[in-house]
């Protein structure tokens, strides 16, 4: 998960004054490629955007050529877009709340999300053949079947992952250390919410109630019932329940999808693409992905754009760190969750004595794993038992 | 509010602004705007409850087209400012004067399209390399990449941007 990123803070002390974020290193020109791709090999270019959003970017795509060829694929297609893309929610959730408690030196944590991850990836292997990079999702449906014989298997290795994501909840809920930790750090008010336009757990975490599934309903999220989960106090804690919560949502939308699909066709392809522009989006586990087609009519479109949710979770990352301690700066931009999940190394200027710096990934663990400890020891606070 | 009468709200308050209006459908409106009017009927939209979820630039031959998508959450519905930015000067007004969260946004439209935003808080580079030569837009449809790039280029050792900011803090 190591990839390349620059933050610029400003400190005073171990307060940090100022922050600046530096992009693009691994800029690869996808849009670019977009123009030159025909519509059906589009979604297998965008599913490489991230390997862990795999399915929310092809949901995009055939979101927003489904509004430009004004059709709708139909309804069992709708029910396997939704399961995987829930599937893909739980699996990412998951890896987040791990290298959450990685980060603040709480390796119990970080083994434990990755162990219950492992049989959701199995489950995505079972019903796309791959863990990752399903390619599964195209213009009018989909590109594999779900076995009607295979239901009552995905449905026991659903039910299978409820129990210990029940127990991980609760113990990371629960647990005295984190919440001291995690609680009031790196908060993202209401209003900056809105005025940085963030998206996806982000915005839930601030008590901004977006939900692309919810508002504006695509594959089969309008005919299940289900919650989006809010909370008002916009620290990392409140992302973290937000996260840990929104992965029980998603089991039980797979349940009653699972339970509701009936056999029939999935796929829909139009004969041909006509002149005009389409808007897709979806709720990718970070937040809303968020694509634009325009089509003169030819095999390849005029213009294809692509917004990923970090693009627009990441400026808010100046609106919680500033005021922070440097020991956190590392866990807030963790708990945007950002695709590029790392950074590399961060550079500090302390602005009273104009002394420059280069930390590394190294230095801020160690940092933030000595906060931790601290914490421990100054409210006299045991981690709880761990019970399997 | 209702999904309709947003849409009816934004046409007749902002009537004598809009060059055009389009409604695709139910859940996706396009509006067309002149570069004098763009400011407004973007703040309007803003301060109407929009979400601004990302500007795509376009280009169109004779102007730069940029489409600022904000999305009505709770009403379900998608409205697109197409504001003209035309060649050669390609100015708008900058849209990140009013809100931080279209900072990003217009940056990534100037580096790849060369279109510029009049007032923007932070015009430095974002997305392309520090090394890149002036003036060549990548997303333009006359972008030919051998023509452009493979001519042998000056490798900066430094941060680049990182850099200057810090070198204009301390002054």
């Amino acid at each position: 998960m190591e990839e390349p990123e620059f933050f610029q803070l400003f400190v005073e002390g171990e307060r940090v004054v100022d922050a600046d974020v530096r992009l693009s290193y691994n800029h690869r020109g996808m849009e670019k490629r977009c123009e030159s791709l025909t519509y059906d090999q589009i979604p297998l270019l965008l599913a490489r955007i991230c390997g862990i959003c795999s399915a929310s970017h092809p949901m995009a795509v055939a979101n927003a050529l489904e509004d430009l060829c004004r059709i709708e694929a139909p309804p069992r297609a709708q029910y396997i877009r939704a399961i995987i893309c829930e599937l893909e929610r739980i699996h990412s959730h998951l890896l987040w709340v791990g290298l959450a408690g990685h980060f603040i030196g709480y390796n119990t944590v970080f083994m434990w999300a990755w162990r219950y991850r492992e049989p959701v990836l199995d489950l995505c292997e079972k019903i796309t053949g791959n863990r990752n990079h399903y390619e599964n999702f195209k213009l009018g449906g989909v590109r594999r079947d779900i076995p009607q014989e295979a239901i009552p298997e995905i449905l026991e290795c659903v039910n299978a992952v409820e129990k210990p994501l029940t127990m991980l909840t609760k113990a990371v809920l629960d647990d005295p250390v984190l919440s001291v930790r995690l609680r009031g750090i790196g908060v993202l008010s209401e209003e900056n919410g809105r005025r940085y336009c963030v998206t996806g757990p982000t915005a839930r975490g601030s008590n901004l109630p977006i939900d692309v599934r919810r508002d504006e309903p695509y594959a089969a999220y309008d005919w299940v019932k289900w919650d989006v989960i809010t909370q008002p106090q916009g620290d990392v804690f409140a992302k973290a329940v937000v996260r840990l919560l929104e992965t029980y949502e998603s089991i039980k939308i797979i349940r009653q999808c699972l339970e509701k699909m009936e056999p029939g066709e999935t796929d829909n392809e139009p004969r041909s693409i006509p002149p005009g522009e389409g808007i897709g989006h979806a709720e990718a586990p970070r937040g809303e992905t968020f694509h634009y087609v325009r089509s003169d009519g030819t095999n390849y479109p005029l213009r294809y754009k692509a917004r990923a949710p970090t693009y627009v979770n990441l400026p808010s990352f100046k609106a919680s760190v500033v005021g922070a301690e440097l020991a956190d700066a590392m866990l807030i931009v963790a708990a945007m969750d950002p695709c590029y999940s790392c950074t590399e190394r961060m550079a500090v200027v302390d602005s009273r004595r104009h002394i420059e710096g280069v930390l590394t990934m190294k230095d801020l663990l160690r940092m933030s794993h000595e906060k931790t400890a601290r914490l421990i020891q100054h409210h006299g606070i045991h981690p709880a038992e761990w019970k399997c | 509010m209702k999904r309709n009468q947003l849409v009816q709200q934004v046409k007749t308050e902002l009537a004598d602004r809009l060059a055009d209006v389009v409604e695709r459908n139910a859940k996706r409106v396009y509006l067309t705007v002149e570069p004098e009017h763009s400011l407004a009927v973007n703040r309007y939209l803003f301060e109407h409850g929009g979400r601004l979820a990302t500007a795509t630039g376009v280009d169109c031959r004779d102007w730069i087209e940029v489409c600022y998508h904000y999305c009505f959450d709770p009403l379900n519905v998608v409205i697109t400012v197409k504001a003209k930015a035309y060649k050669p000067a390609c100015e708008l007004d900058s849209v990140a004067t009013l809100f931080p969260g279209a900072n990003f946004i217009e940056r990534e439209i100037q580096d790849l399209l060369g279109a510029r935003f009049l007032n923007h808080p932070d015009p430095r580079r974002l997305l392309l390399a520090d090394d890149w030569p002036e003036g060549v837009y990548p997303l333009r449809k006359d972008y030919h990449h051998e023509a452009h790039v493979n001519t042998g280029r000056a490798v900066s050792p430094d941060h680049g941007r990182a850099r200057v900011l810090s070198a204009l803090r301390r002054g």
